[in-house]
């Protein structure tokens, strides 16, 4: 199965957020950018397919500026991703996901792709736009929130449940197709040392910068960081009983939260 | 006059859900042209009438897909029809894994600038300029959407429902063009109840409650379920739980688990590790529970409780049971 996996770099988690300059982004001097969190729960589950299924390639691809794309990129060739396009953004950060999609579209559509895997959405915009536009943009079929992923050998199927606000729906699918994974791996794999220094030596497949076409756009104008939390108000008490009623009180009077 | 508002509706026993409801309340707002409903499914014709319940005088329905479970691209494609149809210029979608996973369809099929888990939108002049959390809740940006067309999936719980203003609508059936052979492809072959039991689910629950490593083992974790069950909230867990096998990783708030935004949040047992955070930051009440005075949780909490959970949570379940009278 030829293995398709977008991958973002994003601030890491542990990020202190600062505005930019101008006010409109984050700032991202300084900033250390890895792999977004569900886009490495889609590589693990791209590699564990692989090695289910002798034969198959991951390919890698990521669209973004340089030295974070590429950075990126080698972290997924350390893990395991057989190949790896990267698909040259604009610097800076806060872009319209709409663009992203295209570039990376462009860039799939060019290569086998049997099952393109992404994560359901990057932990900086939170935005879940890219899985559904690559799914219209490469006219195939595409499910977000998708855990338990399979493939069927006999039927030549994907299976999968998608998680939804009522409990979950099992499907079936043929390929090509598009996931946006939501799965949570407990113990997802670690770069061994002498991978991390192939890595840097991988062939890195570059597109250019493609100029964006004409029409709607989405751009950030503002980024605003909340006053700093001044601390929970604490809640005296002798009792457990005693700290139940006090909360109890809070939640209904001030906070008004249930009646 | 303006070009009109659609909102796509999303409902379950032919009544719009909170969702759709929201997003009523944010093309009054919004400002433009008249709201027009959308819906589809074998249930479009009661989810026209419940849109005449909020003023909504006109509605478009599909009643047939093709079948009641079709990708998402499918309903797309009826979207964006319906929209042209109209001669809309802004469609809005609810909070819901559905209404995000179409915004970011529609954006490319109807050539649309999108934006999802909006907090805030207003027009000013041919540009529509929105407000949304980013980084899990640790900030908001602003971003100028400019058309002609504009895609909005809000956020959940962000909107209130809006006044009834009782009418019955004009419905008309739409037919959009048949879709690729290749989207009707794939199959739904079961529905499966939330695993979470009775209760409500994590992504859409007004209440959550969650716990952590401090509940200590999975036969603990009923202590936590005990007071969710009380409060009608959700169960949510911490990495430290899913990890452990405690609890099934669907139970899981957090950076690669759900992000939820309920109007109150109970962290139980768990320390507040940024990668906790940025799943439930933007909950509106944020309670803490925890035995360690100086656990990260309480600095993002709004009130606090320092103690022993096993003592604390069987007394706030008692009392909120005896509150609700049952």
């Amino acid at each position: 199965m030829e293995i398709v996996v977008c991958i973002k770099p994003v601030p890491e988690a542990e990020t202190r957020l600062r505005v930019a300059p101008d006010g409109r982004t984050l700032d991202p001097e300084g900033v250390k950018f890895v792999l977004a969190g569900y886009d490495e729960s889609a590589l693990e589950q791209a590699l564990l397919l692989k090695e289910s299924l002798p034969g198959s390639k991951v390919h890698a691809v990521a669209y973004g500026p340089a030295p974070r794309t590429e950075e990126v990129l080698r972290a997924a060739v350390a893990l395991g991703a057989d190949l790896a396009t990267w698909v040259e953004g604009p610097p800076g950060v806060g872009g319209d996901p709409v663009a992203a999609a295209r570039a990376l579209a462009g860039a799939i559509a060019s290569v086998p792709h049997d099952l393109v895997l992404c994560g359901k959405q990057a932990g900086d915009d939170e935005a879940g736009i890219v899985p559904p536009a690559l799914g219209e943009l490469l006219a195939a079929p595409d499910f977000g929130s998708v855990v338990d992923l399979r493939w069927d050998t006999s039927a030549s199927r994907l299976t999968f449940l998608r998680s939804t606000e009522a409990g979950g729906e099992r499907w079936e699918s043929p390929t090509p197709c598009v996931i946006g994974l939501q799965q949570a791996w407990n113990d997802p794999r670690t770069a061994k040392l002498p991978n991390i220094l192939k890595s840097r030596k991988a062939t890195i497949t570059k597109r250019p910068m493609e100029s964006a076409p004409p029409g709607p756009r989405s751009e950030p104008a503002k980024f605003e960081l909340p006053p700093p939390r001044t601390g929970a108000r604490m809640v005296e008490f002798k009792t457990p009983e005693e700290a139940a009623q006090k909360l109890v009180r809070i939640l209904r009077e001030d906070a008004k939260v249930f009646p | 006059m303006s070009a009109p508002i659609l909102v796509v509706a999303e409902g379950s026993d032919g009544r719009l859900g909170g969702p759709t409801l929201e997003s009523i309340s944010v093309a009054r707002t919004l400002g433009g042209g008249p709201v027009i409903g959308f819906a589809t499914g074998r249930a479009a014709n009661e989810l026209a009438s419940d849109f005449g319940r909020f003023g909504v005088d006109r509605v478009l329905i599909v009643p047939n897909l093709g079948s009641d479970a079709v990708p998402v691209g499918v309903h797309a494609n009826a979207v964006a029809f319906a929209a042209d149809h109209v001669g809309a210029d802004t469609v809005l979608f609810g909070g819901s894994i559905f209404g995000r996973d179409l915004a970011g369809h529609l954006a490319v099929r109807w050539n649309a600038a999108v934006a999802t888990g909006v907090i805030d939108a207003r027009r000013d002049g041919a540009i529509v300029e929105v407000r949304r959390p980013v980084f899990g809740g640790r900030a908001t940006e602003t971003r100028r959407l400019e058309g002609p067309h504009v895609v909005l999936a809000i956020r959940l719980h962000a909107f209130a429902a809006p006044s009834e203003d009782p009418g019955t609508p004009l419905v008309d059936v739409v037919v959009p063009p048949p879709v690729l052979p290749a989207l009707l492809a794939p199959r739904r072959t079961s529905v499966e109840p939330s695993t979470a039991g009775a209760g409500p689910s994590l992504g859409d629950a007004s209440i959550v409650v969650s716990g952590g490593r401090g509940v200590r083992a999975a036969e603990n974790f009923q202590l936590v379920e005990e007071l969710a069950a009380s409060l009608g909230a959700a169960v949510g867990a911490s990495r430290a739980v899913t990890d452990a096998g405690w609890r099934p990783s669907s139970f899981q708030v957090g950076q690669t688990g759900r992000s939820v935004s309920p109007q109150l949040y109970v962290a139980v047992g768990i320390s507040g590790a940024i990668q906790h955070l940025v799943g439930m930051l933007s909950s509106r009440v944020i309670v803490a529970i925890n035995s360690d005075p100086s656990a990260p949780i309480f600095r993002v909490a709004d009130y606090g409780i320092v103690g022993d959970l096993f003592q604390i949570l069987p007394a706030l379940t008692a009392e909120i049971r005896r509150v609700r009278g049952s």
